[in-house]
């Protein structure tokens, strides 16, 4: 993901993603229609429902680069894989905090313990967060092979996480996306669509910043070594 | 500003808050790097200075 021109591949998503971005903010409180239920609280959902999703993303794509890193030993593939979590766990964060504010817009509280999509996802968002302790605690190869088993491991909670509320469909978390479809209007949708683009190109271009920054500091690291050798 | 006008601004806030702050680490963590490049690039200057005054071998 680092190897050929990465700053114009850079330049490029980050772009796109600006545009994205703007383009969904314009449409979600420009033109798309206000919820006849809600009103214009429903107007949280568009970036929290997008977000949400962007950070299972972000841990199906540590798992996968997990198990990649357990088959090649490649130390690119682990980079991509503490890097998506770290990523999804900002995604998460944002997710619950969004999340609780249009729970106190919506139901009147700011959390309701016995909502399983909620709890859940707060189980997903803690499993993740030791994954950067148990990083911590080895050093070397061991600490990207515990990472990548613990990646993959804890992976099996977003499924958990994705199918509580359909599971559980007698709480008061809404179901929107449906296996017969989206429950809201075309004039909704696409937007919702376009903010789920500006998040997704969000979450690569934080990736491409990341792993950037990650290799400047391992060439910096070199040169010192190559410095300290030589006097 | 209405009641529920409010809640969608804190929550739009607190995204673009989250933004922010990556920003900042983001620009605390290139002022490091940097730092350290600066810092290699002088010890390698000094290295490339014929003048410098070498230390002296470790005997066996």
């Amino acid at each position: 993901m680092t190897e050929a021109r990465p700053g114009r591949r850079l330049a490029v998503t980050g772009a796109a993603t600006a545009a994205l971005t703007a383009l969904a903010v314009y449409g979600v409180f420009f033109v798309a229609p206000e919820d006849a239920d809600q009103g214009i609280i429903q107007k949280i959902f568009y970036f929290h429902v997008a977000i949400a999703i962007g950070s299972l993303l972000a841990f199906a794509v540590a798992c996968v680069y997990g198990i990649r890193y357990l088959r090649s030993r490649d130390e690119r593939h682990d980079e991509i894989s503490a890097t998506s979590v770290g990523i999804g766990i900002g995604f998460a964060v944002l997710v619950v905090i969004t999340g609780s504010i249009w729970a106190k817009a919506s139901w009147g509280t700011w959390w309701v313990w016995t909502d399983p999509r909620l709890v859940t996802f707060l189980v997903v968002l803690l499993l993740y967060a030791a994954y950067f302790v148990l990083r911590s605690s080895a050093e070397g190869e061991r600490r990207m092979r515990y990472s990548a088993i613990y990646s993959i491991a804890a992976f099996a909670s977003v499924p958990l996480s994705f199918y509580s509320v359909r599971v559980a469909r007698s709480f008061v978390h809404p179901v929107v996306l449906t296996s017969s479809g989206a429950n809201m209007p075309n004039t909704m949708l696409v937007w919702f669509a376009v903010s789920q683009l500006a998040v997704i190109g969000a979450f690569l271009t934080i990736m491409q910043v990341e792993l950037l920054q990650r290799r400047a500091d391992k060439a910096l690291r070199r040169i010192k070594l190559r410095l300290e050798a030589a006097a | 500003m209405s009641t529920g006008a409010q809640y969608v601004v804190a929550a739009y806030g607190v995204i673009l808050f989250g933004l922010l702050m990556y920003v900042v680490v983001l620009g605390l963590r290139t002022a490091r790097l940097a730092r350290e490049a600066e810092l290699l690039a002088r010890l390698a200057e000094r290295e490339g200075d014929p003048d410098r005054p070498r230390e002296p071998a470790a005997t066996p």
